[in-house]
């Protein structure tokens, strides 16, 4: 007996090739379920949100005094507000019953869903143009300003958060802990009004996202231009988000280390810097991507507040100006667009999970 | 009488519990600053028409010139874009913006606790819907739909109260619940079941309770981000126009030319009370957290106690002597408290291809020594006395990386627990070829991959098993690796901890066979730690019997089976069933091994011993050479001597 009962103690099940495939895909649709049925949600929610509560966007547009009437008998047949609302409402603030045997196909919530599906959010009262055409515009430059924010406000999270974790109770962790509740506790706007006061005197762009008549000058300079606007906003939001990055790491990374894996590649003879890089770093990011993904929600919420402050032209600038101009379809569409959005970089966290920690696909 | 006595009794419960919380909070520095800075500004929301220096309502004369002036005796923090007192306006705003802070966030905890409750009290359909809905509810913005509720409705300050209120309480119904999960099973809560306590009466004053510690951290921070989403709302033009909120203060001053007129005042006094707030309240949920659930916050990449031995080197080691340990002394230094004297004095020599068994109870230093003896002591153990030769090397003195380059290619180590000892996100087989390219040097990928083949073949497990996870593995199979792992870079010494708990009684006797196995194959040298006298009969040379971090006796394994001469060998033997003897009744030995806290002030075993005498319990016996290569520490002993 060479091997003492090898065959006794097989692997449970073992796990081949094609089960393990299998169990990815499951999970992966699992996710995209979850996330289109969480979206399907939003969109009852975004159309009766706007229909229960007083503001309801589309009368308030069919009512507006400077129109003719045959326009607004037009507009109406173009919203399907000549419909009912749904089956057996036909109208639901006020209250007003009406039949259940409509075809349901032939109320306004269909009518709704049709129109999103072909990418039609109405008319903009303010600018007279596509909510779609406006919201497309706009998208990519908060998609720049968030994806700019989140990687350096990760990375620099990260590392601060690695520094503290190893260095832990020294006063380098202290210092990296305190600056970053600090940071956790400014409000986004406050601390992008104070980096706009300092920034003026410094020569720093005040609004937007371009020197008007950059437009005609060469590619790189336009570049150039675009990030010097592009520098305060990016700044406040690092700053905000990194405290919270840099907090979550060191207790993720504390927890790593303090397991047994850490202590056999010690006794392996390892150094430091490979146990961090080999060992800690990949079980220390799990928990992190779980928060990033969490984090999306208020992560849209610091990017309306600093689009507010820098005149950025993006999304939250949208939601800011339909406030302010009751521009309902506008405001609509804005809020529509960033929760599908939120959703969908949810669903890229949880995948990105479930790629880096082998365990999911088989549980 | 006796109504006042129930009536008082719990209250007296609750008064002692908050006093033993309040006796681990206040050490906790960050916390009690936090609590400090909420109670001044509650303060000053409270007694804010003493302090404020100006009337709040008297913009009804203001004129042009007053509009933004700069910082002076009568206006401290100079004026606003209404010319009113910036200061004043501070003092209210405090009133308003804890007031929705408080307000929203007690509506939160009051939804997300009840929805936590139900959801993990109940179980079944009501958890997945509940939990189903707060999934949803965690992933859409909060923000932007607050910004459209509050838009379509109106913005007063209940309304804005209760949107937030309504929008906030997602992370609250998630701890809720998964703590009532927790206390659900719980032995008292099952109990109370089983008697038919109704399901109010369990969640009322068994469950509540104990959810209500987790509630209070919750709502803190809760707190903190209803204000902090009030200011935004505000500064998004969503406050209630009626009140004046910082917030509210803050959408002003930007909104009507303080940035333009430099009135920096104006922007940032207001600010600095939002962030007095959530950073105060932030304090105090980190403190209370930590009194919930401390933590040790050390790990074992902190940088451990120099050892309080400096000097190396002590005599040419004799030949065929592999590793010999002389009068180790281990300490773990706790601050404030006197040093725990984890092992004291211990001894023993390990020669080529000897097989050496460590046995005692648990907790009796047996891991600490061996830890130490490649120092990896967590950090708050030192070795503050003694020598531990490998080939005539100290090794309490070595540098780091000299010390480095023994760890596993000299000695390694199978740890107890292969589940947690192996990377749960790595291949097994990249866990060994990584100790194999870390020592043996120039060794090509070909090289080192035939040779984790090689190592998964001689502990019987199959090599398409190589890339597989520690968790596709089973328990058996993990402590092979373990094993496997622990041969690959041909160390001398293999030390043992306890390499089969938690495995199962076939299981464990095939890795000990296994092991046997290897070390006669490959002439390995073993110190194995463990709790078995039977495997320590089958296999070992030697026996070192520890107790209470001291040595018992340490002799060759016949002279322990056969003359066992300290008392707590001869006891912990009667507790082991011998199948020579199968009349003999077993007993097992009363009493526990001391916490190294509250070592007893003579021999640690006095306390236990059946034959302990006056002396026992007042000095500590010495080791007592009885012959060649058996020693034992007892008064008995010297005395028969």
């Amino acid at each position: 007996m060479t091997t003492p009962g090898a065959a006794n103690d097989a692997a449970p099940g073992s796990t081949h090739q094609s089960e393990n495939l299998l169990n990815r895909l499951r999970y992966f649709l699992k996710k995209i379920g979850w996330a289109l049925s969480t979206i399907l949600f939003v969109l009852v929610l975004n159309f009766f949100l706007f229909r229960v509560l007083p503001g309801d966007p589309a009368r308030a547009g069919v009512h507006d005094p400077r129109l003719k009437k045959e326009s607004i008998e037009a507009l109406r047949v173009r919203f399907g507000l000549d419909k009912p609302v749904i089956n057996c409402f036909e109208s639901l603030n006020p209250v007003e019953f009406g039949s259940c045997s409509v075809n349901p196909l032939d109320t306004q919530f269909f009518i709704y869903l049709k129109n999103l599906l072909t990418g039609e959010l109405g008319i903009s009262y303010h600018t007279n143009r596509p909510v779609t055409e406006i919201l497309a515009e706009r998208l990519w430059n908060t998609v720049l300003l968030i994806g700019a924010g989140q990687i350096l406000s990760i990375l620099i999270g990260m590392a601060f958060g690695i520094f503290a974790a190893w260095k832990a109770r020294t006063s380098i962790d202290y210092a990296a802990v305190t600056s970053s509740l600090i940071a956790w506790s400014l409000p986004t706007f406050w601390l992008g009004i104070i980096l706009l006061f300092w920034g003026s005197a410094n020569g720093f762009p005040l609004a937007g996202k371009a020197t008007p008549g950059m437009s005609s000058m060469p590619l790189l300079q336009q570049w150039g231009d675009i990030a010097h606007h592009m520098f305060l906003p990016t700044l406040t939001y690092t700053i905000v988000y990194m405290g919270e990055y840099t907090l979550i790491m060191r207790s993720s990374l504390m927890d790593v280390l303090s397991e047994d894996y850490i202590l056999t590649a010690k006794a392996k003879g390892l150094s430091t810097f490979q146990i961090l890089k080999d060992h800690a770093l990949k079980n220390a990011m799990l928990p992190l991507v779980t928060v990033i993904a969490i984090n999306l929600g208020f992560t849209v919420a610091g990017a309306i507040q600093i689009e507010t402050v820098f005149s950025w032209p993006g999304l939250g600038i949208a939601v800011y100006e339909a406030v302010g101009r009751r521009d309902f379809p506008l405001l609509q569409g804005a809020f529509l667009l960033i929760a599908v959005a939120v959703i969908l970089a949810n669903l890229i966290a949880d995948l990105t999970y479930a790629y880096l920690d082998p365990r999911v696909q088989t549980e | 009488m006796q109504s006042t006595v129930q009536s008082t009794k719990p209250q007296n419960q609750l008064v002692s519990r908050f006093l033993g919380f309040w006796q681990v909070f206040r050490k906790n520095r960050s916390g009690l600053i936090g609590l400090g800075m909420l109670i001044l500004i509650i303060f000053v929301a409270v007694f804010a028409p003493l302090i404020a220096p100006h009337d709040s309502s008297s913009s009804a004369n203001v004129e042009i010139g007053d509009i933004y002036l700069q910082p002076s005796a009568t206006h401290w923090f100079g004026t606003d874009d209404a010319g009113q007192d910036v200061f004043s306006n501070f003092i209210f705003g405090a009133r308003v913006s804890l007031t929705v802070g408080f307000f929203a966030a007690f509506i939160s905890i009051i939804v997300g606790g009840i929805f936590g409750l139900v959801a993990g009290f109940f179980g079944g359909r009501w958890e997945n819907f509940l939990m189903r809905f707060t999934d949803i509810m965690l992933v859409i913005p909060d923000l932007p739909l607050m910004v459209v509720i509050v838009a379509l409705t109106k913005p007063a300050l209940l309304n804005i109260i209760f949107v937030i209120g309504l929008l906030g309480w997602t992370t609250t119904a998630r701890v809720v619940r998964s703590q009532t999960l927790a206390v659900k099973s719980r032995k008292f809560v099952l109990r109370a079941r089983a008697i038919g306590a109704g399901r109010g009466h369990i969640v009322a004053r068994h469950i509540l309770p104990l959810v209500m510690p987790i509630l209070v951290v919750q709502a803190v921070l809760v707190v903190s981000l209803a204000i902090l989403n009030e200011s935004a709302l505000s500064f998004l033009g969503l406050g209630d126009p009626t009140t004046l909120s910082w917030g509210q203060m803050l959408n002003y001053a930007f909104g009507r030319g303080a940035m333009s007129t430099g009135a920096w005042w104006a922007l940032v006094v207001p600010g600095f009370g939002i962030v007095w707030v959530v950073l105060g309240l932030t304090l105090l949920g980190q403190g209370l957290e930590k009194v919930l659930n401390p933590r040790l916050e050390t790990h074992h990449l902190m940088p451990g106690r120099p050892s309080v031995q400096k000097e190396a080197g002590w005599e040419v080691v004799k030949k065929g002597t592999l590793l010999e340990v002389q009068n180790l002394s281990i300490n773990y230094v706790n601050e404030g408290k006197p040093p725990a004297r984890a092992v004291e004095n211990v001894s023993f020599t390990l020669k080529e291809g000897e097989l050496i068994g460590l046995v005692g109870e648990s907790g009796c230093g047996k891991t600490t020594l061996m830890l130490a003896l490649l120092r990896l002591l967590p950090a708050a153990g030192q070795i503050v006395n003694g020598k531990v030769f490998f080939n005539g090397r100290d090794l309490v003195t070595l540098s780091d990386d000299e010390l480095n380059n023994i760890r596993w290619s000299g000695i390694s180590i199978v740890f107890q627990g292969a589940m947690n000892a192996l990377n749960p996100v790595r291949p097994v087989g990249e866990q060994i070829s990584e100790a194999i390219t870390r020592h043996l040097a120039n060794s090509s990928k070909e090289k080192v991959e035939a040779r984790v083949i090689e190592l998964l073949e001689l502990v019987g497990i199959a090599s398409d098993h190589k890339d597989h996870y520690p968790h596709q593995y089973s328990g058996g199979m993990r402590q092979r690796a373990m094993i496997a792992m622990a041969l690959a870079c041909n160390p001398q010494v293999i030390i043992a901890d306890e390499p089969t708990t938690a495995l199962d009684v076939m299981i464990q006797a095939q890795i000990l066979e296994l092991l046997d196995d290897l070390r006669k194959k490959l002439g390995l040298a073993v110190i194995f730690v463990t709790h078995d006298l039977g495997v320590v009969a089958e296999m070992c040379d030697k026996v070192l019997v520890m107790y209470g971090g001291v040595t018992a006796e340490y002799a060759d394994v016949d002279v322990i089976y056969n003359t066992p001469k300290h008392p707590y060998t001869q006891e912990l033997l009667k507790a082991f069933p011998d199948l020579t003897k199968p009349k003999k009744k077993l007993s097992s030995i009363p009493g526990y091994p001391p916490r190294l806290e509250a070592l007893p002030a003579g021999c640690r075993f006095a306390p236990r011993c059946p034959a302990a005498f006056e002396r026992c319990h007042v000095e500590q016996p010495s080791l007592h050479i009885l012959a060649d290569g058996h020693i034992a520490s007892c008064h008995i002993v010297e005395a028969s001597r």
